[in-house]
């Protein structure tokens, strides 16, 4: 099949503003990622296009991008999920609420800013009990999902409130907190709830929901985002 | 402000889903009420200071245009209480989050119903005000 990408592209040191360029590649095949067909632009095509990639799996985060004007990682976003017949056109640009350093390639300092202010860590200066703290299935079970983060910023670039606010601490972050949050041997629950109840916090979430689907591991991230807001509420996890 | 303006642009062009659509619809109606408040509280002020001012803006809100606002203002009034509801309910019950798609186009569908009926009585009134299929 034939593929038109087109790629919003921008290079500060010689653009005045963002523009699309299009590339036609052949022979695609609709198990090919996204990710294969910016490296057949960057690799055959157009050496200058800029993205951050690393371990192309859906593992490390790196390929988060707007596809089709919805977040996705490159990396596994197949082409017959976008395209339908033998000729179509992929969109990809820079996600959303982070400025662009060059094509594709955000700025995630203030992301990772937002991230490390919720305590992203664990907690505990007790010596531990028997050598090592203990923890039931159940107890384990009330943050499992949110350990799945791969901080790919997919969920807050996507979130309405973000773009336009870019001082909300965002999904990402408080997902990361919640996993600490509700982990029964931490300490330092009351600390992160301090963080997310100021202005900046949960409450700008306006329970839109775009942070879920754009989660590329599936994380009920609205979820996770309520009962942080329902801890902060009841004054602890208990 | 560029936050602003970027959020604006991006809802309508990026793929959220219903929960992005209820949320637009949500800060319009809110907007919308508000605009209507603002040209309550201005006009009902003229009673003091303008008094031939408020007779004017009186017979302003028989005019077509204020006829058509009115039937716009009771659905925002609705729909934003409703919702507003919605959003309570899904954040103090997180677990909700899975009905969320049904929830929503719930929402939509309880704002019609109950708008229908206001609607039918104020558009009955709007036509027969405009002399339509003989009206008076």
């Amino acid at each position: 099949m034939k593929v038109t990408l087109r790629i919003r592209r921008f290079n500060p040191e010689h653009d005045a503003r963002p523009y699309w360029a299009e590339y036609i590649i052949k022979d695609v095949a609709p198990t090919d990622r996204v990710l294969d067909l910016l490296h057949h632009v960057k690799w055959y095509i157009d050496g200058t296009l800029a993205l951050r990639r690393s371990c192309a799996h859906g593992i490390c985060g790196s390929d988060a991008m707007r596809i089709n004007n919805l977040n996705q990682l490159a990396c596994k976003a197949l082409v017959k999920d976008l395209v339908k017949g033998d000729h179509g056109t992929i969109q990809v640009e820079p996600i959303l609420g982070l400025r662009v350093i060059k094509d594709l390639i955000v700025d995630m300092e203030p992301f990772f800013e937002h991230y490390r202010s919720v305590m992203p860590f664990f907690v505990n200066d007790n010596p531990p009990p028997d050598g090592e703290f203990l923890q039931t299935p159940e107890q384990r079970a009330r943050f499992d999902d949110t350990t799945k983060c791969i901080l790919c910023a997919a969920c807050t670039t996507s979130c309405p409130s973000f773009w336009a606010n870019g001082t909300y601490v965002g999904p990402a972050a408080i997902v990361q907190a919640h996993r600490f949050i509700f982990d029964s041997r931490d300490t330092a629950a009351q600390e992160r709830l301090a963080v997310l109840s100021q202005e900046d916090g949960v409450w700008r979430c306006r329970t839109i929901f775009n942070c879920t689907t754009a989660c590329p591991r599936d994380i009920e991230v609205t979820k996770a985002i309520a009962e942080v807001k329902n801890a902060i509420n009841r004054g602890g996890v208990d | 402000m560029s936050g602003l303006f970027t959020t604006v642009r991006e809802v309508f062009r990026y793929q959220g889903r219903e929960g992005q659509v209820a949320w637009m619809g949500h800060r319009a109606a809110a907007l919308g009420t508000v605009l209507f408040f603002m040209i309550h509280i201005i006009d009902t002020s003229f009673v003091y200071f303008w008094p031939e001012g408020y007779q004017h803006a009186i017979a302003l809100y028989r005019s077509p245009l204020f006829a058509v606002g009115e039937m716009v203002l009771i659905p925002a009034v609705i729909y934003h209480a409703i919702n507003g509801t919605r959003i309570w309910l899904m954040d103090w019950k997180p677990g909700l989050w899975k009905y969320q798609r049904q929830i929503t186009l719930a929402t939509f569908a309880l704002t019609v119903l109950l708008c229908a009926p206001v609607m039918i009585i104020m558009g009955g009134h709007f036509i027969e005000g405009l002399g339509l299929f003989g009206g008076q």
